[in-house]
């Protein structure tokens, strides 16, 4: 296993996160199966200690892996340093054929435990602790996504090559590859930029009419077609470059680490947009949430798009 | 007003179970004045704690003005402290270094008062409790009768319906006792529910006691006599 300093402290992280998220597991099926809020049992009264206390556990696991989803960006991008043909963090996750899968893990975990975290929030918020027995039924379910996840890591970690060869990033995203990515350059990308732009104008109308299933569906396409238009049409004007579409690189010191406000943006706001839909099903009050995410997918929105406008202007060219 | 159904309170300590209460039912009407004796380690102050939500039992429920105040969460219970129940310690647990002002106000800064409420509120509880003239003192440079009568002005601050006072007379001489039995009698007056945990001979013949509940090893021995 290749091991520097930023690898060992993922590692020892995924280790406690994992101790822990077991003992919370099997507590959750114990308050899945045995909880009745109305009885003053000794069993009652012991879940709902242990309820508060695993609801502390996967808060703390939750606010660290905010921070860690981002450290483990960095540690891929400071990685391809050092592996032979990595230009950026991409060329690292493609060095295993589960790389990119871990990636996507990763990002679907963070939506998976924020949902649970606002489940919590309402459950909270009301004496009677009306959803205790739906969140931690919901932990069972995303529990089995988090080991995976970890277990990915780890091995991902230990597949780490340095004498290997991996493919660089221009020829990763380029139509050229073998990927599902490459098919994709093989569509107009103007067909992106116009879904990009509708789907962005079809948020704003449903924050108007406040309508929480549509708002979130809406941002779940947002959130897809933003990254495939970041790939396919965007990216180009923040490298000033035709050819390079790499979504990783924008996360560089070259380019001003616009890519962690972007992504951060992007996915505040498409969580948000979700999470409309999830309060509003279990509570009926989530005008903040709409407000939250339409605030965020607005500064995505007008951040990616100052790109081609000020290249444009100082060009005089589009790019694509 | 409150009650108690089938409480089993138990602590574990070094994997040893210690009972504190065994199945104590018990009720307590509104605007009653009862004391709980028994000698230490009887359950008194075990008792005041799950009235005032400060613990939960190991099992059975607390009622309290129709809410089960055994189920609440921490947030919850704090809330439900804060609008129903003052509570005055056996050794006050004042801050010894504010005075007199800001120690009293203490329960009521989380709730933001307006400052108009918040003067009158304070002026009716100093007088009450004749402690105006020492508004300003800082409170370790009190005697222990006047400590205690800003712990009872802080308890009364958010004019709770129930006072739970525990060994109240503990640190007071005989005159200064009699005093603050002179004032639970006032207190009883304005409508309170009061319970003092004690073990105090000078609470056991009062007239003015609802019921005096005698308890010994967790367990309630007998209600005594039931004035009201």
């Amino acid at each position: 296993m290749f091991l520097n300093p930023q690898i060992l402290s993922i590692t020892i992280l995924d280790i406690i996160f994992l101790l822990f998220g077991v003992i919370v597991f099997f507590i959750s099926i114990k308050i899945y199966l045995k909880w009745d809020f109305n009885s003053s049992t000794s069993l009652q009264y012991t879940l709902e200690k242990q309820s508060f206390l695993s609801a502390v556990i996967i808060k703390y696991i939750f606010y660290l892996k905010l921070p860690l989803f981002l450290f483990f960006i960095f540690t891929l991008d400071s990685l391809s340093n050092i592996i032979v043909g990595a230009m950026c963090a991409a060329g690292v996750i493609d060095a295993t054929s589960y790389g990119m899968s871990l990636f996507i893990l990763k990002i679907a975990n963070i939506y998976l435990f924020g949902i649970w975290l606002l489940i919590h929030s309402i459950d909270i918020k009301y004496p009677n602790l009306e959803f205790t027995k739906l969140k931690f039924g919901y932990f069972i379910l995303i529990f089995g996504l988090f080991i995976l996840e970890i277990i990915l890591e780890l091995m991902l970690f230990n597949s780490i090559d340095v004498s290997k060869m991996v493919s660089c990033c221009g020829t990763l995203y380029s139509s050229s590859a073998t990927s599902v990515i490459s098919s994709i350059f093989s569509i107009n990308s103007h067909i992106f930029v116009y879904a990009f732009y509708f789907i962005y104008l079809l948020n704003i109308i449903l924050y108007k009419i406040k309508n929480a299933y549509a708002f979130a569906f809406s941002n779940i396409l947002f959130l897809i077609i933003s990254i495939v238009s970041l790939i396919i049409f965007f990216s180009p004007y923040i490298y000033e470059l035709p050819t390079h579409h790499c979504p990783f690189c924008i996360l560089q010191k070259d380019y001003y680490f616009i890519g962690y406000i972007l992504y951060i943006a992007l996915f505040i706001g498409t969580f948000y947009g979700i999470a409309t839909a999830v309060s509003s099903y279990l509570d009926k009050q989530n005008k903040s949430y709409f407000k939250i995410s339409i605030i965020f997918i607005s500064i995505y929105t007008i951040i990616i798009s100052l790109y081609p406008i000020m290249y444009y202007i100082n060009n005089g060219v589009w790019l694509n | 007003m409150i009650t108690f159904t089938n409480i089993l309170k138990e602590y574990k300590i070094n994997n040893e179970t210690i009972v504190a209460l065994n199945n104590i039912n018990m009720h307590i009407k509104k605007g009653q004045l009862v004391v709980l004796k028994g000698a230490s380690g009887s359950g008194k102050s075990t008792m005041l704690s799950l009235m005032a939500s400060l613990c939960k039992p190991t099992s059975g429920e607390v009622i309290i003005k129709d809410t089960k105040i055994s189920k609440l969460s921490d947030n919850f219970s704090s809330q439900f402290r804060q609008e129903n129940i003052g509570f005055i310690f056996q050794k006050y647990n004042l801050i010894p270094n504010i005075n007199v002002i800001d120690n009293i106000i203490l329960p009521l800064i989380p709730t933001n008062p307006n400052e108009e409420f918040l003067n009158t509120r304070l002026k009716e509880v100093m007088k009450l409790f004749n402690i105006e003239h020492k508004k300003n003192i800082i409170v370790k440079n009190l005697s222990g009768g006047e400590q205690q009568r800003v712990a009872i002005a802080r308890a009364m601050i958010n004019d709770p319906d129930i006072i739970l006072a525990d060994e109240p007379t503990a640190n007071l001489d005989e005159k200064l006792s009699l005093s603050f039995i002179q004032t639970l009698k006032e207190l009883k007056a304005l409508g309170k529910t009061i319970v003092v945990a004690t073990h105090d001979p000078l609470f056991f013949n009062l007239d003015f006691v609802s019921k005096t509940i005698n308890m010994k090893n967790g367990n309630i021995i007998d209600y005594g006599n039931i004035i009201d």
